[in-house]
């Protein structure tokens, strides 16, 4: 009898898959809700597949011990990866987040203007004999007005009650109050009272309504906005944005795809392209130099180490776990304070003054052995080839030491992006999160997905000279 | 036969438990439609006090559900690109300069408070808020830096010159001593620097006719500044401004009294009172112009999401008369330790330490709050530390001038 088996383990069993069958239907419910009827038949499918693997005796075991390790392998890699490819055609960054209709809405919002000098009205939300809704309102001037669908029209002002700045009663109308306010939402935050042309009153809360006046009106046959007060039209250029013949652009614009364009914009902007090289040779030395290092080090300590009859063994083994136990972040931005040039631990105890973070080549190097510290251990325990090309494709990407230790700075002269320490990712982060227009996703997904390729051709060439290797041997 | 029971025992749970998940589900659904409405904000710790007690109130008087969220401020602007509508808030409280942002990706709705509302605010902390012309926040605290003076040290200077003189003297008296302790380190710090870039007719852009920001106007080179900039190298000749002080030692050195002069903001309030150093917090002393801080103002927006939930008109009831007033201000400014933006309000701050604050922040620039602001920050904080490094330093007009051209190429480049 195995563990997997027994009353316990049947338990557990009946317990897991009930959770996930219980998750499952709540999930179906959920997808009908709205109406997704072929994610509802994916579902069901799902379900009653791991039902049956884990119920069935036999044939299924080999099943039993892959599918979770599939199903993580899906969520926690394939999901991203697929996300990130789609997004690289896509135009997703500030200003294009939304969907189409969306940024219709928002445009037409964002059109509206006060007009009338800012005319504002004190109102109040009412309801006539026939239950009908309007408002009453209230001017500057003290006159007072019942406002409906079909406009303004003047009421005595001995109508109305005004007590404490606000609209309290208005003879032959019913003055919603308290409450009765919180549930008006839906008819009065819609609700204008047209005053001829485009100028409408519209309630800003409960107890002022102000004049606007839209600037742009949408033309759906055009599929673009007209501006009102000179005719120019903003038309749809097929890249998340209404655009006018001279380069105008109304925002928001949405999200779309853009086919290749983020790949043609690494290629002939020289913002990226230019420095691209030296960035490039930089990620190289950078991890070439900490794997080997490491390596290096970590070889002649564990032959040390190993040494028999070595005093405090334990000891010192112990010590060298300490970057592990240690988050990688805390000790990056302890790092960070040990080497400040005038004030850090380092240069005092040594009596030196190298500036560690403010010289692009003493950057580079404290980079370097920051990281080297770091990554020592994993090398004394397991210093085979596959693990030291896995470690030079970590390092390819260790974007969290370059960020935290000197943020890709100093910054070299000519290069208006890239700093003396960036790496290819860290560059890629400055490029998507810290250059134009805010956040720029499509182009970072566009760069990330060219790393990727450079990494895959690194490792894929290693592993064949590892086979070579082996061969050999 | 084995089976069959096992499925017996399977269908009998699972029945009970997707039953529960259910239930739960629809518990909310139905309590919600027969309430009238449910109102989300998203607020910080330092707000929650004050924005649960204004909400209540009026939810109560309104006749709202009001569902005050802790949401970390930090994450606030970029959770609401991604947040899904039913879980989106209808309020949010948020930092001036991601306006540009949120208004461009359409994220929040332009407010229109009354006349008699806007008056009771200074025209910067609307500004601060606008975006082409729209108000898209209610201002209701103000932030800047200011020099903290260790009056036990030094005199409380009144002109540059006094104010060079006595940190400079003050750093020859012992190796370990700082003469200003102003945050940059190797990343550098444009924010606390700008007091400096101000004073020497630097600014960050220019506007357009209508008023709003022009971000191809840039301003971080231009020829006053330039002309000027030659003190820089004399700051860092004489080493009254060294960019390896970053904002630990900066700190540390002024609270161990290694620093006469320390660059802060009201965030250090409890620090600064906990010292027990006496001091007097002022403007730094003009330059060649005002020497005055970058402003941040802090809001409240209503989001686009309020529309769809059916709670627009709320929502801005809410935000763009209720937390304008300042009786709402004053509480905020009890529990967040900032200025109030509500001019009022402001009148009947008693803090001696936010009051200083608020005197050093006058005349203040508002941080640009258009979204190329983004491209700025870099290379404005890097001019600084390359020009204040000490020995070997770059000459403040190529660095200034080197920064102004990356900065036209990101902006183009994006």
């Amino acid at each position: 009898m195995s563990a997997f088996s027994g009353t316990v383990g049947l338990a557990l069993k009946i317990a897991f898959l009930s959770i996930v069958n219980a998750l499952g239907i709540w999930a179906a419910v959920v997808l009908i809700d709205h109406h997704k009827w072929r994610a509802v038949a994916v579902l069901a499918a799902a379900t009653a597949g791991l039902d049956a693997i884990y119920l069935v005796k036999r044939w299924t075991l080999p099943l039993k011990f892959l599918i979770p390790g599939t199903i993580f392998l899906l969520a926690f890699h394939v999901v991203p990866v697929a996300y990130t490819v789609n997004v690289a055609f896509t135009n997703y960054s500030t200003g294009h987040i939304l969907s189409k209709s969306e940024a219709i809405a928002g445009i037409k919002v964002n059109s509206l203007t006060e007009v009338e000098n800012g005319k504002a009205y004190t109102i109040a939300p009412a309801r006539d004999k026939g239950g009908h809704f309007l408002l009453v309102l209230r001017d500057d001037s003290g006159a007072t007005f019942i406002g409906t669908k079909d406009g303004l029209r003047p009421i005595p002002r001995s109508d109305v009650t005004v007590s404490d700045g606000a609209i309290t009663a208005a003879r032959g109308y019913r003055v919603l109050k308290g409450t009765e306010l919180g549930s008006l939402d839906k008819e009065l935050s819609t609700f204008t009272v047209p005053l001829g042309g485009d100028k409408a009153i519209q309630p800003q809360g409960f107890d002022t309504a102000v004049v606007l006046a839209p600037t742009l009106r949408y033309d759906p046959k055009a599929d673009g906005f007209v501006r009102l007060k000179d005719g120019v039209l903003f038309k749809d250029n097929n890249r998340g944005s209404f655009v006018a013949a001279n380069g105008e652009e109304l925002e928001p614009g949405w999200k779309t795809y853009v086919g290749t364009r983020n790949f043609s914009r690494i290629a002939h902007s020289s913002l990226i392209r230019d420095p691209f090289l030296k960035v490039f040779v930089w990620t190289l030395v950078f991890a070439s130099l900490v794997v080997f290092i490491s390596f290096a080090l970590g070889l002649l300590l564990a032959i040390t180490l190993n040494k028999p009859g070595l005093s405090f063994q334990r000891t010192y083994r112990a010590l060298l776990v300490i970057p592990f136990a240690v988050p990688a972040f805390l000790s990056l931005l302890v790092w960070q304070g040990l080497l400040n040039d005038d004030f850090g631990v380092v240069n005092r105890l040594f009596h030196t003054s190298i500036p560690w973070l403010f010289d692009p080549n003493w950057a580079r190097v404290s980079v370097i052995l920051v990281s080297v510290w770091l990554v020592t251990l994993p090398l004394l325990l397991v210093a085979v080839a596959p693990l030291m090309i896995a470690s030079f494709a970590f390092n390819f990407n260790n974007f969290g030491n370059i960020y935290l230790l000197t943020g890709g700075g100093p910054a070299l002269g000519n290069s208006p992006v890239a700093g003396a320490t960036d790496i290819l990712i860290s560059y890629t982060y400055k490029i998507a999160f810290a250059a134009g227009k805010g956040q720029d996703y499509g182009l970072a997904s566009a760069l990330a997905i060219i790393i990727f390729f450079v990494v895959a051709t690194i490792s894929a060439v290693s592993f064949t000279r590892t086979k070579a290797l082996e061969n050999l041997a | 036969m084995k089976v069959g029971r096992r499925l017996a025992i399977l269908l009998a749970v699972v029945l009970a438990a997707s039953l529960t998940l259910i239930g739960g589900r629809a518990t909310p659904a139905a309590h919600a439609s027969a309430k009238a409405a449910k109102l989300t904000i998203w607020v910080d710790n330092v707000q929650k006090p004050a924005v649960d007690k204004i909400a209540s109130a009026w939810g109560t008087r309104r006749g709202v559900d009001v569902n005050v969220t802790f949401h970390a401020f930090g994450s606030i602007r970029d959770d609401l690109k991604t947040v899904k509508t039913e879980n989106a808030p209808d309020v949010i409280v948020a930092a001036h300069d991601w306006t540009g942002d949120l208004a461009a990706n359409g994220l929040v709705a332009p407010l229109f408070p009354t006349k008699a509302i806007k008056k009771q605010f200074p025209a910067y902390a609307l500004n601060a808020f606008s975006y082409g012309g729209k108000l898209y926040g209610a201002p209701y605290a103000l932030e800047n830096v200011g020099l903290v003076v260790n009056t036990r040290l030094v005199k409380v200077p009144t002109t540059f010159a006094q104010f060079e003189k006595e940190a400079l003297a003050f750093k020859h008296k012992s190796a370990d001593n700082i003469a200003l302790a102003v945050p940059q380190g190797s990343g550098g710090d444009a924010y606390h620097m700008y007091p400096f870039f101000s004073g020497l007719g630097g600014f960050v852009f220019g506007s357009g006719k209508n008023g709003a920001l022009n971000p191809n106007k840039i301003g971080v080179a231009n020829k006053t500044f330039l002309k000027n900039a030659p003190l820089i190298d004399k700051w860092n000749r004489e080493g009254l401004i060294n960019s390896k002080v970053d904002y630990g030692t900066g700190k540390n050195a002024w609270l161990k009294q290694k620093a006469a002069f320390w660059i802060t903001g009201p965030w250090e309030t409890d620090a600064l009172k906990a010292s027990g150093i006496p001091f007097r917090i002022i403007q730094l002393p003009k330059i060649k112009f005002r020497s005055v801080p970058f402003l941040g103002v802090q809001g409240m927006m209503v989001t686009k999401f309020a529309a769809a939930h059916g709670v627009a008109s709320l929502a801005k009831d809410l935000v763009a008369n209720e937390m304008m007033k300042p009786s709402f201000q004053l509480d905020l400014e009890q529990a967040n330790l900032r200025y109030p933006a509500n001019i009022v309000a402001g009148k009947r701050v008693s803090d001696p330490v936010l009051k200083q604050f608020g005197k050093a922040g006058i005349g203040g620039v508002p941080m640009p709050n258009i979204p190329q602001m983004g491209s700025v920050w870099a290379e404005l904080g890097g001019a600084w530390v390359k020009a204040t490094k000490g020995p070997g330093a770059t000459p403040a007009r190529v660095a200034f001038a080197t920064a102004a051209r990356n900065i036209a190429a990101k902006i183009a480049g994006g």
